[in-house]
């Protein structure tokens, strides 16, 4: 197994993720060009950019619901360069897509239990528990139909309902779009207790400051190029960063 | 007033048949968007194979139910794999096109198998009934009603409960969101559509039994399924119960009291009853908002 070197000086395995020059787009051309990241089991990073810069594209492709036209994508030791999602998720990567995406007329707990659909084990049900205790907001809301709930409720759900694929690595897609400061900071913590629980995760976020106080490290798409990348530190202290980002 | 009875009746039996006619059409329509206008056609399979069960092997034809709809679910998933899905993300007018086509394609090949003889499947107790009160109940009608409302129960259970029931309403929802937990949407449209053309099996075995059929006589039962969905309204099982045995009471009662209205004229009082729904309330009576 090739080693390579962290920040911290430590040799480290192979990443968990590691994306090559990546390219995909939609009709009109490509929206994403080159991409490369690499992403190590354990860690929380940001991915953080301006509007349309190709986050949410990134992140379909890597899930398999877009197709990558060149550039490879290994996670876990597998290849999964256009694999199809089912494939992806049931190889451990999950993705919490922006706008929650529920299914509405569902219940919270089938939206929850459908989040295990590729699982057969007999666990499913503790991890239900688990995901409760991350939400208690939502013990005693399992039955209301999900498209009821308010919008932070409904951010709980679509994360629970992505843990319950039991990820090795989880992509949250702008999880405070449309919530009260208060209930960001509420997401954003619970999904640092997550990580500390052993679940890797990439949080995209258009709010910089908040993503960059959580993570380990942090890639900046412009683009759909990468600009920027390191330590949260790092990138937080950078001027550009503090310019573009921070109106600082 | 007996009369009245009699039709009000009358209307709710024959509602079972409208009720079996949509239900797979409904869950093809709510979870694939598309309108199937090939439903009529495997609605006429399911009588043929009914009355080939019958003809030949003198099976009665409630007991053939099981296995004409296994069979028209085979055909379905087949279908859907191979063909439907191909188009599934093009626009509506794609797969309007396509699924007319191939109840073309249903007609012509049954016309080459069975001619374009009239019919019939007739077990020993179809003319006979009961007799309530005054009020007529033919046994071949309230067995069909049962049925309708046994299967449109499995179905709504099946969903409610099933792994691959949440699966089918989450590939409803969002598909893409379907995709994301892990839901193979290539099976999962098959499945719907084979179970849609199952139901549409045992729809067709119902008809058998209480009209003589034709290769093209399913051509009414898409434009009624179509009919009966915007009456009760689009996405719940229990919506294509009431909106079918609605369906079948106004029809019954509009034959009753406008003398010259036959059997010619179901396809006017349909499209009467679409009209009428779509200008009142076009979501239909226990539709969700749009
Ligand atoms: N379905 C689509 N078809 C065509 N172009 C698309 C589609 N979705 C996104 N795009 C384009 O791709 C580019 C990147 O969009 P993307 O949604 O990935 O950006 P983003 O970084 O996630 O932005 P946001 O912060 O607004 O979510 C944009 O220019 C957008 O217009
Ligand atoms: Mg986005």
């Amino acid at each position: 197994m090739r080693s390579t070197r962290r920040e911290c000086g430590e040799p480290v395995a192979e990443p968990l993720l590691q994306v090559r020059q990546l390219t995909a787009g939609f009709g009109a051309g490509p929206v994403l060009f080159e991409v490369d990241l690499d992403f190590y089991a354990g860690e929380l990073v940001a991915l953080i950019g301006a509007n349309g810069a190709g986050k949410s594209t990134l992140l379909g492709v890597l899930s398999g619901l877009l197709p990558a036209s060149s550039g490879s994508v290994h996670f876990a030791g597998r290849d999964l360069t256009n694999a199809r999602p089912e494939r992806v998720v049931a190889a451990g990567l999950a993705h919490v897509p922006q706008g929650r995406r529920l299914f509405a007329g569902l219940s919270v707990e089938r939206n929850l239990r459908l989040g295990a659909y590729v699982r057969r084990d007999r666990e499913i049900g503790a991890d239900l528990d688990k995901v409760l205790d991350y939400f208690p907001a939502l013990k005693d809301k399992l039955q209301r139909s999900a498209g009821t709930l308010s919008g932070g409720e409904q951010q709980m759900v679509a994360i629970g309902r992505g843990l319950m694929a039991r990820p090795k690595l989880l992509m949250i897609d702008e999880p405070s779009l449309g919530l009260a400061p208060k209930v960001v900071d509420r997401v954003i913590e619970v999904a640092q207790t997550i990580n500390r629980d052993g679940t890797s995760i990439l949080l995209v976020e258009q709010d910089v400051l908040v993503a960059l106080e959580a993570a380990d490290r942090g890639y900046v798409l412009e683009n759909g190029r990468v600009a920027l990348s390191g330590t949260a530190t790092e990138l937080e202290s950078n001027p550009e960063i503090r310019k573009a980002y921070l109106g600082i | 007033m007996t009369l009245l009875v009699q039709q009000l009746v009358l209307g709710l039996l024959i509602g079972g048949v409208y009720v079996a006619v949509a239900i797979g059409f409904s869950l093809v329509w709510g979870v694939l968007n598309i309108v199937n206008l090939a439903h009529g056609g495997l609605v006429i399979i399911g009588a043929y194979l009914t009355w080939l069960l019958f003809s030949a092997f003198n099976v009665d034809p409630f007991l053939s139910i099981p296995i004409v709809a296994a069979a028209l679910f085979v055909i379905g998933y087949v279908v859907q794999r191979l063909l439907i899905n191909r188009v599934i993300r093009a626009p509506i007018f794609f797969t309007l096109l396509l699924t007319f086509g191939v109840n073309l394609v249903i007609i012509n090949v049954l016309l080459l198998l069975f001619k374009s003889d009239f019919r019939s499947v007739t077990p020993s107790y179809s003319g006979s009934g009961l007799s309530l009160g005054g009020v007529q109940l033919p046994y071949i009608r309230v067995a069909g009603l049962a049925v309708a409302l046994l299967l449109a129960g499995a179905v709504a259970l099946f969903l409610a409960r099933s792994r691959i029931g949440g699966a089918i309403q989450a590939v409803g929802a969002d598909r893409d969101a379907a995709q994301l937990v892990g839901v193979d949407l290539r099976h999962v449209y098959a499945l719907t559509f084979g179970i849609g053309a199952a139901c549409a099996g045992v729809a067709g075995g119902l008809i058998s039994t209480a009209q003589a059929i034709t290769p093209s006589a399913g051509e009414p039962y898409t434009l009624q399924a179509f009919v009966v969905v915007i009456l009760g309204g689009l996405g719940r099982v229990s919506a294509t119960v009431v909106g079918g045995l609605l369906f079948g009471v106004v029809e019954t009662l509009a034959q009753t009291m406008v003398p010259g209205l036959g059997a010619g004229w179901a396809n006017a009082i349909a499209f009467a009853i679409l009209v009428v729904v779509l200008a009142v309330r076009p979501r239909g009576l226990m539709g969700r908002p749009v």
